[in-house]
């Protein structure tokens, strides 16, 4: 399992107040958590097969935290069919969203940010 | 492959409930109809030449057919990937030195910065030791559409409809109907057989417990020859070795579980796709191995029995033109070394002001 970038972590924290804010972000912390187990358990049977930086799993937690749940999985799909024998692979990474206005948790969910 | 199997494996309790046209469903209908088509074209052949449409041996021709084709298919990506291997060699020194940079350092940020110099390296070089992710999710689809297709085999023929495609009513009930041996039908898994017990059950429990325990051997050896043969030293230093090692004696265990829902086609199908792995396994540690692994060792040592030896590109030649070439190439490193301009010892300005007035 290849390391996460830095960008899709951080060092914010789910705070209870932010529930009704937080909906809006559930369905992509719902992929997100599969991917966790996902990157936890299955990845490393795999061990690396990835052609690029970061890795297909890796690459994926990025586009679904910039991006959503749906272009994020679009992207990343994008990305599978682009890891292929005929790639010549190499660093590729998410481009970020242009509004990003959530923060990261150091598992990489996404929570509302803070107003303050 | 044997993740794959495990994973086909798991979901088959929660999916096995209905032909409901859940997602899931819908998400493998191309894979299974793909499955049938290919298993239906064997039938087909086989019966022209004049095999009987429902005996057990047509079917379980038509299974080792369907492995063959599937096999078949990944098998360029499978050399593609090999001679890919070659070609680290050569980038092998400027690999060590981005390992060097970063040896010891366990942190996050020096990870991915290792990470990313190393693509870019491959990159560069137009090479890679990995395989790539497509291959190995696109292996997934059609491994499940091959399970449910066979295990579906049953419920169908009870209701006397056929499968997605090709497999229509008639040759699902000669599916449904056909034995191997004469005794244990292919639609039939371990616990139905203790369960119902119909005519024959013993012989049917016997030719089951011993398929299962084929399959689960032979998954377990090939998995070992990789590990103990074919993992170059650096790849033993890793995570993924750890984790592949607990996966060598945890996936058979799994099978012993899961082993007992499979239906005789499906343990069949497996098994020979596992001989097929073997085969395959046995050529590349044998002829292809990774280098610096015990099994590039042990070819080299055979070559060398034989007079022969591997020159700087990884042909075969004969030992005296390997040594030839090993003198030549040690006298353009000495030749390269004497051109190479002399370092000179660095001196300070007031030493070599006194130097210049002398």
């Amino acid at each position: 399992m290849s390391a996460l970038p830095s960008y899709a972590f951080g060092t914010a924290r789910f705070r209870a107040s932010d529930l009704i804010r937080g909906i809006l972000v559930l369905p992509r912390n719902a992929v997100l958590a599969f991917l966790v187990v996902y990157r936890a358990v299955i990845s490393p049977l795999y061990g690396d097969v990835c052609r690029y930086y970061p890795s297909c799993s890796a690459y994926a937690v990025g586009a679904v935290q910039q991006h959503g749940a749906v272009w994020g999985t679009i992207l990343s799909a994008w990305r599978i069919l682009r890891c292929n024998p005929w790639s010549k692979g190499g660093v590729d990474d998410v481009r970020p969203h242009a509004h990003f206005h959530y923060e990261l948790t150091p598992h990489g969910f996404v929570v509302p940010a803070r107003k303050d | 492959m044997g993740l794959d199997l495990l994973l086909a494996s798991t979901p088959s309790p929660a999916a096995g409930n209905g032909g409901g046209f859940d997602l899931f469903s819908i998400l493998l209908w191309p894979f299974k109809w793909i499955v049938e088509t290919i298993l239906v074209a064997w039938h087909w052949l086989f019966t022209a030449f004049g095999m009987a449409p429902n005996a057990g041996l047509t079917w379980v021709l038509s299974i080792v057919g369907l492995v063959i084709v599937i096999r078949a298919a990944v098998f360029p990506l499978f050399v593609k990937q090999i001679k890919s291997q070659r070609k680290m060699m050569e980038i092998a020194p400027q690999l060590k030195k981005v390992q060097e940079k970063y040896k010891g350092k366990r942190d996050q940020l020096s990870r991915e910065a290792m990470s990313r110099e190393t693509m870019a390296l491959y990159k560069k070089h137009g090479t890679t030791p990995v395989s790539s992710c497509l291959p190995m999710l696109v292996q997934m689809p059609f491994l499940l559409g091959m399970f449910y297709t066979l295990r579906d085999v049953g419920d169908h023929a009870k209701h006397g409809i056929g499968g997605v495609g090709l497999l229509h009513a008639d040759l699902t009930k000669q599916f449904y109907d056909a034995t191997l041996f004469g005794v244990a039908p292919l639609h039939i898994d371990l616990r139905t057989a203790l369960e119902t017990k119909p005519a024959g059950w013993e012989a049917t429990v016997t030719i089951l417990v011993v398929l299962v325990v084929l399959m689960i051997v032979s998954q377990f050896y090939t998995q070992l020859q990789i590990i103990s043969k074919n993992l170059s030293p650096e790849a033993k230093t890793g995570q993924a070795y750890q984790m592949q090692k607990i996966m060598l004696y945890v996936l058979p265990l799994g099978f012993i579980f899961s082993g007992v829902f499979f239906p005789l086609g499906v343990v069949l199908y497996w098994f020979v796709s596992n001989l097929w792995t073997m085969g395959q396994q046995f050529l590349v540690i044998r002829e292809m191995p990774t280098p610096g692994s015990d099994a590039a060792r042990a070819r080299e040592e055979r070559l060398a029995r034989r007079g022969k030896a591997l020159n700087a590109e990884g042909k075969i030649v004969p030992i005296a033109v390997y040594e030839a070439e090993q003198q030549r190439l040690l006298e353009e490193a000495e030749r390269a070394k004497e051109q190479a301009p002399k370092r000179e010892q660095p001196m300070s300005k007031k030493r070599a002001k006194k130097k210049g007035s002398n």
